[in-house]
């Protein structure tokens, strides 16, 4: 299976240019016969959105945007990030990515954990979601996550109880620290801990950041892919940016489970009662 | 739009003191161009501080906008302040006799800059702190020269739209005549703020306040019955002209950069 990994820098506010440079990159993934195209967190908006993200909001299912990519992406997988709002919920606007598949929207994934300290404000405009859900591709279980979801360690073996194979997390992570490592210091957080969770969960994780600046932020870029052993399959360039593509092998998920038998070991129904346990019966 | 102008007074009063208090400061400074928007900021500043403890600059550019003039001085005579006029044209012409230009936006923001530079001076030798006297109709629509009119220590008025400043100025006292003059940033002969925006201020305080305080959206503000055009306009006023309501980006690269994760309150420490 070729995934590619669309390190782009979108246009802050500005749906109709990004929409352009998301047909732009499936027109070039196409030539390149990518079947499944990932883009980065709220890649059709823009990530410090603050009061725009009102504006930016859509609802996939009727939205002119969404008609677009998903007569462009009919040929391949997408992953896209964007502004969810729905007519149930008007006025409540996720930071969602949708998985796209022939023409389809397969599943939407709403960013539970949002960050909300130091340069972070984003309760201060988005709503929460509630759930980790696995969904079926062409290549077995997946499922998504959005930045900082990445960092929960609960968010992770969520989707491994779950049965999933490959993680995908769309990231619009700033770079911070300049202390001498190529790219930001901050880039090996992410690496450090996709490749962990690659390991204890004998899973692919695909890990797609942005480029380019908004505000004075700069995002980091170094996006990366790690198969079920935990090595490095790809990485694409740091703070530039990038369009990464790799041959990967579903069956890896397999050949790894077979030797490191986490996932054939795993007790979730004593992960359940403990946590019953500690939610609901301890104090502290 | 309707505001309860002695709630208004109360608070903002209440606010000039505090400021001043907090900052260490007695007395407060201002331009006062016999325009509505300082002639309330300065009415404002006496009843916060009392006469003595406020100051007005007025600066006008060489012998232009005489009739302004007067109408400052009358102001600061019948609220007993100091005040100073200082012209600042020998400044403002020493600049341009070496590098000319046609251009009145380019002379225009000089002005503005030379008055703020005055400002400031004058702010140091008195010991006193700028009162801002910008209104929410000009932060909105960017109409104010960065670094000009538009620094200060702080701005009582930047929460009130030009038509809400006039209903204030009625509550204050303020004369009919300075009330009902066209608003000008007096910087060339003829300027009129309603000529340069195109639209008047009834007009576009009125979009103003739908788009900003009642979240209505572009399209639902035309399906109102107002002007395509008119609210298009508005709207990019509104968007080009962020830059003048925040400070400049700053590069992140280190672990805790000023602006983006190095983040204390505005009161810190007074």
């Amino acid at each position: 299976m070729k995934i590619a990994l669309a390190q782009i820098a979108p246009v802050l506010g500005d749906i109709a240019r990004n929409l352009d440079l998301h047909l732009e990159t499936i027109e070039k993934a196409r030539k390149a016969k990518v079947d499944w195209l990932i883009f980065p967190e709220l890649s059709l908006t823009g990530y410090r959105l603050r009061d725009l993200a009102a504006e930016a909001a859509r609802d996939p299912r009727t939205s002119r945007e969404f008609k677009a990519l998903r007569a462009a992406g009919r040929t391949m997988s997408l992953v896209v990030g964007f502004v969810e709002e729905s007519p149930r919920e008007p006025g409540l606007f996720y930071n969602s990515a949708a998985f796209l598949h022939k023409g389809a929207i397969g599943h939407i994934h709403r960013k539970v954990f949002l960050p909300n300290s130091g340069m972070f404000e984003e309760l201060r405009f988005f709503a929460r979601g509630r759930s980790f859900r696995a969904f079926e591709t062409p290549w077995g279980r997946a499922g998504l996550l959005i930045c900082r979801d990445f960092l929960h360690l609960n968010a992770h073996y969520l989707l491994f109880a779950a049965g999933t194979g490959l993680t995908i997390a769309v990231s619009a992570a700033p770079g911070r620290g300049v202390e001498g490592r190529e790219g930001f210091a901050s880039s090996r957080l992410w690496e450090v801990t996709g490749e962990a969770a690659a390991r204890l969960t004998t899973s692919f994780i695909v890990y797609c950041n942005r480029a380019g600046f908004e505000d004075g932020a700069a995002f980091a870029g170094g996006s990366f892919i790690f198969d079920p052993f935990g090595n490095l399959v790809a990485r694409a360039a740091y703070v530039e940016p990038d369009f990464l593509t790799a041959e990967i092998d579903p069956a890896d998920i397999r050949r790894a489970r077979r030797a490191m038998t986490f996932k054939r070991d795993d007790r979730p129904e004593v992960t359940l009662a403990n946590l019953e346990r500690i939610v609901h019966r301890d104090e502290d | 739009m309707k505001i309860n102008p002695a709630v208004v007074e109360k608070v903002l009063t209440a606010f000039i003191r505090e400021e001043m208090g907090k900052s260490g400061f007695k007395k407060g400074i201002l331009g006062l161009s016999g325009g509505v928007d300082s002639v309330v900021c300065a009415n404002l500043a006496v009843r916060a501080l009392g006469p003595k403890n406020v100051i007005a600059l007025m600066l006008p550019y060489g012998r232009g906008f005489g009739a302004d003039l007067r109408d400052a001085r009358d102001v600061a005579r019948s609220l007993k302040i100091k005040s100073k006029t200082i012209d600042i044209a020998p400044m403002v012409d020493a600049y341009f006799t070496r590098y000319p230009t046609d251009s009145m936006l380019f002379k225009g923001n000089r002005m503005a800059r030379e008055r703020m530079a005055v400002l400031y001076d004058w702010s140091a030798r008195e010991k006193a702190l700028i009162l801002g006297t910008s209104n929410k109709s000009e932060l909105l629509i960017g109409y104010g020269t960065i670094h000009g009119d538009l620094a200060c220590a702080f701005n009582p008025l930047g929460d009130l739209y030009k038509t809400q400043v006039r209903e204030l100025a009625a509550h204050l006292g303020v004369p009919e005549r300075i009330r009902d003059k066209a608003p000008s940033a007096c910087l060339w002969a003829g300027q009129t703020d309603e000529g340069e925006i195109g639209l008047s201020y009834a007009q576009l305080d009125e979009i103003l306040e739908r788009l900003v305080d009642g979240r209505e959206t572009k399209d639902e503000v035309i399906a109102r019955g107002y002007p395509r055009k008119r609210v298009e306009r508005v709207v990019r006023l509104i968007r080009n002209s962020e830059f003048k309501r925040q400070m400049p980006p700053i590069a992140k690269i280190s672990p805790r950069t000023v602006g983006h994760d190095f983040l204390y309150p505005y009161d810190w420490n007074k």
